[in-house]
């Protein structure tokens, strides 16, 4: 039950979910990262829920690395993350911000006074 | 001599008045037989009469209603008349009659089946590219709330398909879809995936077999079918529970609902339309048409598994069972084998990527004896492969490559450090540890070349430490360094 090989189209995205589409809680971004828990059991999951955890077992996936691999819409496989965050399978992490630029106000006032002194 | 004349005279009317008795009774015998006789062939006529009427009103309808059904056609009313000649002209009447209507019925049989197929392909045509704007919408769409009505357009569009292909099948025509070799687990929800109340579907016992390629759909279809029936004839607050069970010579899906379940009779006719041996009657579906056992029968004769429903649920309804043979199932590959092999072949941590998980197996199949890794899969009966064979690993490197192709740790990043693999034209008993290129001429030196260096350079510093300085060896190693490894040049740097 790899996630490539799975047919694609056959299980629909409502059965996916159960029939849900808002995930339970709304902290998830395109490039939120997702890391499991390896000591959770893996009993009860649905099949999706299992890819998930051993996609992330390794190490941390963005939420849309994890949607590309289970072949699931990123919307379909946000309720499911969401599951998987109550149920304490995976915790997740916001993704390192980039270094902080310089306010574009900030530079424009340097650049007038560069110019105004020269 | 009057007495003379009157004695004869009365001689003679005695004479006449026994032959006139005697002429009296003959007739009156005679007139009595021809009576007798009229009698009878009267009756006989009214015999006809009403073998004729019995033949209009009760034994040409039986033909005409009953073409299909194995029920025995009624005979002559009248036993007489068996073995006559008109009885015989009857039999032939009946016969030519039977022959006209299947004659007519298979045509109207034929012309219907071929309407509502063609009409079904094209709806079927359009549930499907519908199906797959809907799935494109979804990946499209990052929001919930058009991810909400999105679902419920993708499973009234999943039905729809479903129907269109239930009739399309009836009709005779193939279910359709080809499909990758899916998972017993995947298949039973894909049934699920188009039936109105799939929330009611309970799937339990996951179990590691799937379905070959070419039985996916139907055995989709025909589950679903009978988780149809399961959810619409049980209550809305019940629910029907799916089990998968591994069986000697298959699998079974068991499918138990908690509904009003099924009498004698109706067991009885579902059995007869799930052994898939009498031809289905477009015609003759009832109204609302219930064609559910009808699909399920033919889908069943047709790929070679098997149904009933004629055992009771433990919760009251009925318990459906779909035998897989196991010439219909075969073996995906699952994580769990290649989670197995993966702690003895190296302790490093576990993959980040999961498109390794692809190639990852082949390192421990490699290993051992140079099999090649299709020569191993899970179920060495299975007929029929997976559509999509793992490619074997080229020709089944030996050992001794193995050891170049073998990972050695992770990096920080969690990718596998792997060494470099030597060219096979200069294999050896060189030692590949320390190969560091020459960023000037981008050749690369031997071990003892670059220590040779490394001690000129460690001897120069000492040198160029001490109180007077001396000129560095550099040139030393010089000879060596042009002549020997003239072949190194196809090495890969």
């Amino acid at each position: 039950m790899s996630p490539g090989r799975r047919e694609r189209g056959l299980v629909r995205p409502y059965v996916v979910t159960d029939g849900r589409a808002y995930p339970t809680r709304n902290t998830f971004d395109l490039v939120t990262l997702v890391m499991a828990h390896p000591d959770r059991p893996l009993a009860g999951l649905s099949p999706e829920k299992r890819g998930v955890m051993e996609l992330c077992l390794g190490g941390a996936l963005s939420v849309a690395e994890v949607a590309g691999y289970l072949e699931l819409p990123v919307s379909v496989t946000k309720v499911l993350l969401g599951d998987l965050v109550d149920s304490g399978h995976i915790t997740t992490r916001s993704p390192i911000p980039p270094a902080e630029l310089p306010e574009t106000q900030l530079l424009q006032e340097v650049l007038d006074g560069l110019r105004a002194r020269l | 001599m009057t007495d003379h004349i009157s004695e004869a005279v009365s001689w003679c009317l005695a004479v006449v008045a026994l032959v006139v008795l005697v002429l009296l009774t003959r007739q009156r015998r005679i007139t009595a037989g021809v009576r007798r006789r009229n009698a009878a062939l009267e009756e006989s006529l009214r015999a006809r009469d009403e073998e004729v009427r019995h033949l209009c009103d009760i034994r040409l309808p039986a033909v005409a209603d009953g073409v299909n059904l194995p029920t025995p056609l009624p005979g002559l009313k009248d036993e007489k008349l068996a073995g006559t000649t008109f009885a015989q002209s009857l039999h032939a009447v009946m016969e030519q009659f039977t022959r006209a209507v299947d004659k007519a019925q298979s045509r109207a049989d034929a012309s219907a089946k071929s309407a509502l197929k063609a009409s079904m392909r094209a709806l079927q045509g359009l549930a499907h590219e519908q199906q797959v704007s809907i799935s494109q919408m979804q990946d499209r769409h990052d929001n919930p709330d058009v991810l909400r009505d999105l679902l419920e357009i993708d499973h009234a569009n999943s039905q729809f398909g479903r129907r269109a292909q239930a009739i399309a099948v009836l009709c005779g025509s193939w279910p359709g879809r080809q499909r990758l070799a899916s998972s017993l687990t995947d298949v039973v929800r894909g049934s699920k995936s188009r039936i109105r109340d799939y929330q009611r579907v309970q799937v339990h016992s996951l179990i590691d077999v799937a379905v070959v390629s070419r039985a996916v759909e139907p055995v989709v279809l025909a589950v679903a079918e009978l988780l149809d029936n399961a959810a619409r004839h049980s209550q809305p607050n019940t629910s029907v529970e799916v089990s998968l069970q591994p069986v000697h010579n298959g699998a079974c899906i068991v499918v138990d609902d908690a509904g009003v379940g099924m009498d004698g009779l109706e067991v009885q006719r579902a059995a007869t339309l799930l052994s898939g041996q009498r031809a289905v009657d477009v015609s003759r579906l009832g109204d609302p048409p219930q064609f559910g056992f009808a699909v399920v029968g033919l889908l069943a004769a047709r790929y070679g598994f098997s149904v009933s429903v004629d055992t009771r649920s433990p919760y009251g309804g009925v318990r459906a069972v779909l035998f897989l043979p196991s010439a219909l199932l075969t073996h995906v590959d699952a994580g769990a084998p290649s989670a197995a092999a993966a702690p003895e072949e190296r302790s490093a941590p576990p993959r980040t990527l999961p498109s390794r998980r692809r190639a990852e197996p082949q390192a421990p199949g490699a290993a051992t004896a140079g099999i090649p890794a299709q020569a191993r899969p899970v179920e060495p009966a299975a007929p029929a492969p997976s559509p999509t064979p793992r490619p074997a690993p080229a020709a089944a490197p030996p050992a001794v490559d193995d050891e170049a192709a073998r990972s050695f740790g992770v990096t920080a990043g969690g990718l596998p450090k792997r060494r470099r693999r030597e060219a096979t034209a200069a294999p050896g008993p060189r030692p590949v540890t320390q190969t560091e290129p020459d960023t000037g001429s981008h050749r690369v030196r031997s071990a003892e070349e670059t220590a040779q260096r490394m001690g000129a350079f460690a001897r120069g510093t000492r040198s160029g430490r001490a109180a007077h300085p001396e000129t560095p060896q550099e040139s030393a190693p010089r000879p060596q360094d042009a002549a020997p490894h003239s072949e190194e040049g196809n090495r890969q740097a």
